[in-house]
């Protein structure tokens, strides 16, 4: 068992399009007083982050102040215009989150990326938890660990607290793509968790802007939907056409105030890279107070100062463009040849506007289980935050552990595992 | 919430009941033919086996060899073959991994289970010397299911629709069984030929439930009677279909379902059909005509069942 190499099957025994996740079995301990601040500062960034949703969507408030740049916004991919004007219940657009959360080399917890579309992964919070027990039953003997089990009753009472008007007894359902979904367990593990039935698109209707599933009893209504599936293949009328995963007429609904969509439609444009930069100011313009997380520090090229850093740092420092995703075009200063550098100096000079700098963060390390014994390897935290009318964080979160000695990538398709996280209480 | 279930895992978790029901019952008829039901020279009589489940034709134009391996094979191994071990045991996977959220973990870790097993049998599985043994495993990892079952899910509509999926394919299954037994009355008119009705008895696992109801020996008609109508042998006809019926009946009274008049007279029907359909002097023709109503009637209490609730309008 202690033998690394030993990939434990989280969901034992499933065929190839399940998947499975490298677990280790050091647990990674977060004390008190540094889970006060992650759950306080991720709180923060979500109360943020709905005001924010909330004012693009409305009067614009934020960008006629000229603190969040106009065309980054409405000209974003993840802006949705349909949603204009249209308020969701309790004002939450992110009922859940998942903030990425490293520690740099001086300790500091420091925001990666919000995740405020459809984040996956607290399955294995609770999983990573279970076979936690499971192998050591003794281990915890003693400690004061934060129960991570309260996770699907949360989810399901906030998701009561935002049916729409009138409806005092909502009902729920999680609609998934389906089982081919790579996060199906997921989807499962959260049914289960809530107790709600797992609907594909398939097995609801819109009728009169009312949504129903298929029931052995004939249509029956369904009140808040926990979706996990994007925005454009919700349904075929509103967004892509040729979706068959969604339900011709769900968008209209929605937007009668008839059914609850979590996350609101249109959350993509707050968690977008270049949005992202500008989260710090969006707190302190919402709240007055300053954020209790900081981002990893970025320097916003178009703005003189940051492009004049950015320029007189760009061999040490990481170049992203804001407009790309999924780590297209980043350019990472102290591996890019001289003639890379020379090239993106160039089209920085010429298109500030397109890009963001960051310095490379040495995330922290955890001891970890490898074949040559327990050695440091490169972590982060994904804690997950349910909003109703206020925000939960489950004490605990994904801890992602990079197996490689010296990577810093911790993701699961590269090499990365995950840890069980014990929050001490 | 608990009460309200989709239409498609309604028909999902039907189906899981009967599949189960269906690689028990398969399991159990192999392996009686292979150690009991010998013709006059000693060797099983695979044919039996194509007759029961009416594959005999669709057997002989898909291959040439009718050896004792090639049935085997073709109820064993053979993916073509829809009704074969493994094809069944998929769809009762395929069929509980849709509604894996409605069934207990350990419901599905044991199938998951017994499904990685059966997807590693092999030739060597089915070879006379070893087939006995794993008829008995399949048959343990159902009965193991559904004890699993028994013990652990939750008794909602789900619950339900599983195990009439269950009782029907079980009622189903006794009732091909029956057929053998228009063979035995035609080629022994008179004598009890005890060695092959016994192992009609045991092809439904009978043979001790009828001992203690017959234990001084008895009379012709009399086991078609008891694998008929007997109240206490729980795989009579009689009793999967009452078990239906008060499944429907809970579904009404307990899980606040509307009644559906086409699934009761369905089932009504069925058991007119069962206390009326045949005679007392019980001779081959009439037996055999009694299956065939019996045998509509199954199916439409399964059709009627599938259009008052699988529908997805």
């Amino acid at each position: 068992m202690f033998d690394l190499g030993i990939t434990f099957t989280v969901y034992s025994g499933e065929n190839s399009i399940d998947r499975t996740l490298p677990f280790d079995v050091i647990p990674r301990v977060i004390p008190a007083e540094d889970w006060h601040r992650i759950d306080t500062g991720v709180r923060q960034r979500v109360a943020a982050i709905n005001l924010f949703l909330h004012d693009i969507y409305h009067d614009q408030k934020i960008l006629k102040d000229g603190v969040v740049p106009s065309e980054l916004v409405l000209g974003n991919a993840n802006y949705r215009s349909e949603m204009q004007g249209f308020s969701p219940q309790k004002g939450t657009y992110v009922h859940i989150c998942g903030t990425d959360i490293v520690r740099d080399d001086r300790g500091l917890f420091r925001v990666l990326e919000d995740n405020a579309r459809t984040p996956s992964g607290v399955s294995y919070v609770i999983e990573n938890r279970h076979l936690m027990m499971r192998s050591f039953p003794d281990l915890a003997e003693g400690i004061p660990i934060a129960d991570v089990d309260d996770y699907g009753r949360q989810l399901a009472k906030a998701l009561a607290e935002v049916a729409p008007e009138g409806v005092s007894d909502p009902a729920i359902a999680l609609m998934s793509p389906g089982v081919f979904n790579s996060a199906y367990f997921e989807h499962i593990f959260l049914a289960r968790e809530m107790g709600v039935p797992l609907v594909e698109g398939r097995d609801l209707v819109v009728e009169r802007d009312r949504v129903y599933m298929r029931t052995i009893k004939g249509l029956e209504p369904v009140h808040v939907i926990y979706r996990r599936i994007d925005d454009e293949f919700l349904d075929p009328t509103a967004f892509l056409k040729h979706s068959a995963l969604g339900v011709p007429g769900l968008f209209d609904a929605y937007r009668k105030g008839n059914v609850t969509l979590a996350n609101a439609v249109g959350t993509g444009v707050a968690d977008d890279k270049a949005v992202y930069a500008y989260i710090p100011r969006i707190i302190r313009y919402y709240l007055a107070e300053d954020p209790i997380l900081d981002n990893v520090p970025t320097h916003i090229c178009r703005e003189p100062e940051g492009l004049a850093f950015t320029l007189e740092h760009l061999a040490e420092l990481v170049v992203k463009p804001v407009g790309e995703s999924g780590g297209y075009g980043v350019i990472i200063g102290p591996h890019a040849s001289k003639r890379v550098l020379a090239d993106l100096r160039r089209k920085l000079k010429s298109d500030p506007d397109n890009f963001i700098s960051q310095p490379i963060v040495n995330l922290s390390v955890c001891p970890t289980l490898t074949r040559t014994g327990v050695e440091p390897r490169h972590v982060d935290l994904r804690p997950f935050a349910v909003t109703g009318e206020s925000t939960w964080v489950l004490p605990g979160g994904l801890t992602r552990v990079a197996l490689r000695r010296g990577s810093l990538i911790v993701n699961s398709s590269q090499g990365g595992g995950s840890k069980d996280t014990w929050v001490l209480v | 919430m608990s009460n309200t279930l989709l239409a498609r895992f309604a028909q999902n978790v039907f189906w899981l009941g009967r599949y189960i029901e269906r690689v028990d019952n398969l399991a159990r008829i192999l392996d009686i033919n292979e150690t009991y039901a010998r013709e006059s020279h000693g060797s099983p009589d695979w044919r039996r086996v194509l007759e029961i489940y009416g594959d005999t034709e669709r057997f002989d134009a898909s291959r040439v060899q009718t050896g004792e391996h090639d049935v085997l094979n073709f109820y064993v191994l053979d993916t073509k073959n829809f009704g074969s071990l493994v094809s069944s045991v998929n769809m009762a996977r395929e069929n509980a991994r849709s509604i894996r959220h409605l069934i207990s973990t350990e419901m599905w870790t044991q199938l998951n289970t017994f499904h990685t097993r059966v997807l590693q049998l092999t030739q060597r599985d089915i070879w006379p010397t070893h087939i006995s043994r794993l008829c008995k495993e399949m048959k343990e990892a159902c009965q193991t299911f559904e004890g699993v079952a028994e013990g652990t899910f939750f008794r909602g509509p789900a619950w339900h629709f599983y195990s009439m999926g269950k009782y029907i394919e079980r009622a189903d299954q006794t009732t091909r069984v029956l057929y053998l037994g228009c063979d035995l009355l035609e080629e022994d008119r008179d004598a009890v030929n005890t060695v092959r009705w016994n192992a009609l008895l045991r092809s439904v696992a009978a043979y001790h439930a009828f001992r203690w109801v017959r234990p001084r020996g008895h009379r012709r008609g009399d086991i078609i009677n008891f694998l008929l109508h007997d109240e206490g042998f729980p795989r009579s006809v009689k009793l999967c279909v009452g078990s239906v019926e008060i499944h429907i009946e809970n579904l009404v009274l307990r899980r606040g379902q509307p009644r559906v008049p086409a699934v009761e007279n369905a089932c009504t029907h069925l058991n007119f059909v069962l206390e009326t359909g045949l005679g007392h002097e019980i001779s081959a023709p009439a037996l055999r005509s009694f299956l065939d109503q019996l045998e509509i009637g199954l199916i439409r209490v399964s059709d009627e069942i599938a259009a008052a609730y699988f529908r997805m309008g």
